[in-house]
């Protein structure tokens, strides 16, 4: 019987080398994500380790409960002092480090950066063996001088020798002595290093230390080490030892891969979902084909239960072939991923692929299971043919259509009341939520897909009366054939379907999101200018808001921050961390638009956001205790309540003198600039600038700016999200050609006779080639429909105020419903060209 | 108890019936749509012999072959293969009954087109899991004369040597009756001569029996029994049929 298999998969290779391809491309997409993510895992890890080679013991701040900022906690320098002489102690190296506080500068005032990685900044006492640091070319930097990294030196065109512009964190430029050139084993990241009290001096972190690295003498072990400096170290920081500082920098790496891969898989197993049915529909049409060779099994003697098998193992086979090519295919899409994102203007560190044991086992499972899976019905299908098929034709029973219905509906109407349940909110938390729509979302398409055979032939002969009108006897054939099997339009459309439903519903939230900014942005800015970092949403120095306060064309300069605090509510006997905003309230609402409902904005006091206030009954008067870096309590009047609809996204706001002394690095997001009265704006913004200029990261923008700034991140990631689903239809487009080339083997017979009573290649080719755009047509439209619909479901579970607009993006849905016709006439192409070169004779003799 | 029961009344013997029918009456559709393909027809087929069944386009010849092989079910009435009734065997008990007792020739379609010859003609024993008698084997691909054409695909042969690996098929597990559906039905006349000569061969040498369903008065002459079917009923039957006696039932028919 394997014999039977085996024989009959190379016996029709051609079609089930395009039903591979959609399984290939499903889990090649997900062999890829694995292989990726542990790619950069262990080049992460490779340089955790590398970073603490070297060194036995570390010594930092004790962390506290919060910290408002991207960098370490800093604590006194005379702990250095203090551990140097403890026992066991051989090398010890006290430093300070910025991350993505101080730049290097080009030529033409540009920051230098690497695309991705960070910039950091790093006090180094040059080489030892306790510093990662390779001296390439001159010497350690001492005084006002600086090394920097190679590939930074090479992207500013620097020299060992020649003075470099240097942004510090102050919001100032120096210039330094390029002393020398180092490397490190790194992931890309820029690196610029000074020594320790110039490294002090430019953070504005004079007397102070981020962390002291220590090495054991021989025979001293590390937890030794530790145990002798914690012994030693005053209350205020912490000793671990270097496994234990690498395994938190892994872990913390661990979770951004984690979390990047698993958005990859996501899009992998949305590309193998739509790869079922068609891998379910060439199997249908496969048995459908060779019902008369399975009547015959069946006459012969084989049982209804070795047909079933025989479907099964085919699908097995082709399965573990597809899988392996798959994995395969994986390392390749990896390598794909790293391109596209790379011109995305990510950057990944270069590394050799991993392919894991457990990304093959996954992948093989996964990809054996999809297939079978999908090849359970036509095999059930193929067990039901009676052995007289053999020798007569017996017509399909009606009962496939009844069983269709019932069976759809079971799909569909758990479908809708999961997705009702989801936009009811039922779940309470964000992610139930989202399992909620997501999998009321998958039974959907199934439920549709199924029942779409309902209405297929109907909607496809609709879609085909212009066609008819329009090319006559040839129009009349493509809408005849596209709807005289509906089941098999519906499963070659719903391919298509679940592509464009999904991208459709991307589009639209994406519209709709910009629409909803638009709208805040007329009501709730009123600023000028806003000043802040474009790549990573990095925080930066108040300083630049008092230095554009005092230009004389500056009405008002504010800077905002949100910060994380504890907040402890009135009779609550826990602190729960929140978003807590603070700006100077006397100026800021200027800036940003902070509706008061009830009271003020008093400076000692606190504001509450509405839903807050009236979640946990809060009135004005009422006392919050709250706390931030350095965990002093500190008790808040409420002194006002604002409206939901600014773009300030803490649920408190104080005012930034509140904050200020108690954020160990204080920090702020962005800064809003108003003009003075009657000032020239042209002017005005030249001597902002010029003042900006300090802080090269930082992109000053006028209200249209970034207003367009945005969209432009919008449709970016939009870009990116569509090119990820655009899998999706690459797979659609081989479901396409695969059912148009097996429906025209299927015809031969047909076509033979059209052509015998004068039918010319043209006109045959024509039909064909229509019949592909209807049932592309049908295909999109019920796409674009099921993703319109999601779409707005989707925003209305959202939480309140999240998206406030829908906007359809009509152009979109028209160019992708015209997509679906297009890639119907492309998909034809093969399949049209066949069915015109048949041989008019052998086809009528075809059986 | 004067009375007997009509079913203790004392019945023919079937021992020497490879297969027969009692009252077998086949309905196909409903309503206006009704067809009585076979209007209780109670016949039997001899251990070793060829018997032809023969009749016009609708006489009910086919239906009567498939509902005796048990691929197609009676409206009433029943059918034995051997001693087994096979009206209440179930699909899988009908599959092992087709495996074991009854072998089959199409008109057409009878090979898988991915097998070679002598798969296709292992093939009912393959499906079994049984090795069967390889030296039988060999003789019956020696005796239809394919010894040299074994590894050839069908599309390699004619159509002639085709509906031979068909017959070597259907003898190949020694089944207790073949059924042959037209078996010449699309061969030219010499390759059918030769094709019915291997099947009345298969009858005399190897003692197996065939009934065959067919329209062609000369394939009938090389039965041992013709029986004529009119309207889903018997209304002759010929013993040794000749081309020319069969031609006379037929002209006696159409008057």
């Amino acid at each position: 019987m394997l014999k039977l298999v085996t024989r009959g998969i190379s016996a029709s290779k051609g079609r089930l080398a395009l039903t591979m391809m959609s399984i290939i491309f499903g889990v090649a997409f997900v062999s890829g994500s694995f292989v990726l993510a542990d790619s950069l895992r262990s080049v992460f890890d490779k340089v955790s380790e590398d970073i603490f080679a070297g060194i036995d013991a570390q010594v930092r701040a004790l962390p506290p409960e919060i910290a408002n900022t991207d960098n370490e906690i800093r604590f006194d320098e005379s702990v250095a002092a203090t551990l140097a002489d403890v026992e066991g102690v051989d090398e010890i190296e006290p430093g300070i480090s910025g991350f993505e506080l101080v730049y290097s500068i080009d030529d033409n005032g540009e920051v230098i950066r690497p695309q991705g990685p960070p910039v950091l900044m790093i006090s180094w006492a040059g080489p030892s063996s306790i510093s990662g640091f390779e001296l390439i070319e001159g010497e350690a930097p001492t005084g006002q001088q600086v090394a920097l990294d190679v590939a930074q030196a090479e992207a500013g065109g620097f020299e060992v020798g020649e003075i470099v512009e240097i942004s510090t964190a102050n919001g100032s430029i120096e210039e330094f002595e390029l002393a020398g050139t180092v490397e490190f084993g790194s992931p890309g990241a820029f690196f610029i290093l000074f020594d320790l009290p110039t490294s002090q001096r430019v953070l504005g972190a004079e007397g102070l230390l981020d962390g002291i690295a220590v090495s054991a003498q021989e025979g001293i072990s590390s937890a030794q080490l530790v145990e002798n400096l914690q012994a030693a170290a005053p209350d205020s920081v912490e000793v671990i030892s270097a496994d234990t500082a690498i395994g938190e920098i892994q872990d913390e790496f661990g979770s951004f891969i984690d979390i990047f891969g698993n958005i990859l898989l996501g899009f992998a197993l949305v590309t193998l979902f739509v790869s079922i049915f068609i891998i379910y529909n060439t199997f249908a049409i496969l048995v459908s084909q060779r019902t008369k060779q399975m009547g015959l099994l069946r006459a012969i003697g084989a049982s209804s239960g070795q047909v079933r098998v025989m479907v099964l193992l085919e699908s097995l086979v082709i399965g573990i072939v597809a899988s392996i090519l798959g994995l395969i295919g994986g390392l390749g899409v990896a390598a794909a991923l790293k391109w596209l994102f790379s011109q995305g203007g990510g950057s990944f560190p270069e590394g050799p692929l991993e392919l894991k044991p457990r990304t093959i086992i996954v992948v093989m499972v996964v990809g054996v299971l999809v297939t079978i899976l999908s090849a359970i019905i036509p095999a059930f299908k193929a067990s039901r043919i009676s052995p007289l098929e053999a020798i007569a034709d017996v017509g399909a029973g009606e009962r496939s259509m009844r069983f269709r219905i019932i069976a759809g509906s079971i799909v569909l109407i758990p479908g809708l009341i999961l997705l009702g349940l989801g936009l009811a909110g039922t779940s309470g938390t964000t992610s139930g939520v989202l399992a909620f729509l997501g999998f009321g979302s998958v039974l959907t398409f199934i439920g549709v897909a199924m029942l779409s055979a309902l209405f297929a032939g109907k909607v496809a002969a609709a879609l085909g009366s212009p066609v008819e009108a329009a090319r006559g006897t040839v129009g009349r054939l493509a809408r005849d054939n596209a709807s005289r099997n509906p089941q098999r339009t519906s499963a070659t459309a719903t391919a298509l379907m679940i592509g464009l439903a999904l991208i459709t519903g991307v589009s639209v939230l994406a519209s709709s999101i910009k629409a909803t900014f638009n709208d805040l942005l007329g009501d709730a800015l009123a600023a000028d200018l806003f000043i802040f970092e474009e790549n990573q949403g990095l925080t930066f120095s108040p300083v630049l808001a008092d230095q554009l306060q005092a230009l004389p064309e500056v009405e008002t300069a504010v800077g905002f921050s949100e910060f994380e605090g504890l907040v402890t509510l009135p009779g609550a006997a826990e602190a729960e961390s929140d978003g807590v905003s603070s700006f100077d309230t006397a100026t800021g609402s200027r800036i940003v638009a902070v509706d008061l409902l009830e009271g003020s904005l008093a400076s000692d006091g606190i504001a509450v956001r509405e839903d807050t206030a009236a979640d946990n009954n809060l009135s004005l008067g009422q006392t919050i205790t709250v706390s931030f870096d350095d965990e002093v309590p500190l008790d808040l009047e409420v002194v006002g309540i604002f409206d939901q609809g600014t773009i300030l996204e803490g649920n408190y706001i104080v005012d930034r003198q509140v904050s200020s002394p108690h954020i160990n690095v204080d920090s702020i997001d962005f800064v809003g600039v108003d003009y003075a009265e009657g000032v020239d704006t042209d002017e005005a913004r030249a001597s902002v600038d010029e003042v900006a200029a300090a802080f090269p990261q930082l992109t000053v923008q006028d209200n249209t700016e970034f207003q367009e700034g945005v969209e432009g991140q919008i449709n970016s990631l939009l870009l990116v999200i569509n090119g990820l689903l655009g899998l999706c239809l690459i797979i659609a487009f081989f479901g396409i050609i695969n059912t148009m080339a097996l429906s025209v083997l299927e015809r031969t017979r047909e076509i033979g006779l059209l052509r015998a009573v004068g039918t010319t290649r043209q006109q045959l080719r024509a039909s064909i080639r229509w019949e592909a755009v209807i049932v592309g047509l049908f295909g999109a439209l019920l796409g674009v429909i099921m993703g319109v619909v999601l779409a707005r479901a989707g925003i209305a579970a959202l939480p309140e105020g999240f998206i406030t607009a829908v906007a359809i993006p009509w152009v979109s849905l028209a160019v992708y419903i015209a997509l679906g016709a297009i890639l119907g006439v492309v998909a034809a192409f093969f399949p049209a060209r066949r069915a015109a070169k048949l041989d008019v004779l052998e086809a009528i003799a075809t059986i | 108890m004067s009375s007997v029961a009509p079913e203790q009344m004392p019945t023919p013997s079937t021992d020497g019936l490879a297969a027969h029918c009692i009252g077998a009456i086949k309905i196909y559709g409903k309503g206006d749509t009704e067809v009585h393909a076979l209007r209780g027809i109670t016949i039997g087929f001899p251990k070793g012999q060829f018997t032809s069944i023969m009749g016009p386009s609708g006489s009910g010849k086919s239906t009567l072959m498939q509902t005796m092989a048990g691929l197609d079910r009676l409206t009433s009435g029943e059918t034995f293969i051997g001693d087994t009734p096979i009206s209440s065997l179930n699909d899988k008990q009908l599959t092992i009954l087709r495996r074991q007792k009854i072998g089959f020739i199409f008109q057409a379609f009878n090979l898988i087109p991915t097998l070679n010859t002598r798969e296709n003609i292992t093939l009912p024993l393959d499906l079994a899991g049984t090795k069967g008698d390889t030296s039988w084997i060999d003789q019956v691909i020696e005796t239809v004369g394919l010894a040299d054409r074994q590894t050839h695909r069908p599309n390699e042969l004619s159509g002639g040597q085709q509906q031979r690996v068909a017959v070597a098929r259907a003898l190949a597990s020694r089944p207790d009756i073949i059924f042959g559906d037209e078996p010449t039905g699309n061969l030219d006349s010499k390759t059918s001569a030769e094709i019915l000569s291997f099947m009345q061969q298969a009858v005399k040498e190897l003692g197996q029996t065939i009934v065959m369903v067919t329209h062609d008065p000369r394939s009938a002459s090389y039965t041992d029994h013709a029986l004529m079917l009119t309207d889903g009923q018997i209304t002759q039957e010929i013993p040794n049929p000749t081309t020319d006696s069969v031609y006379q039932a037929i002209q006696s028919l159409e008057n």
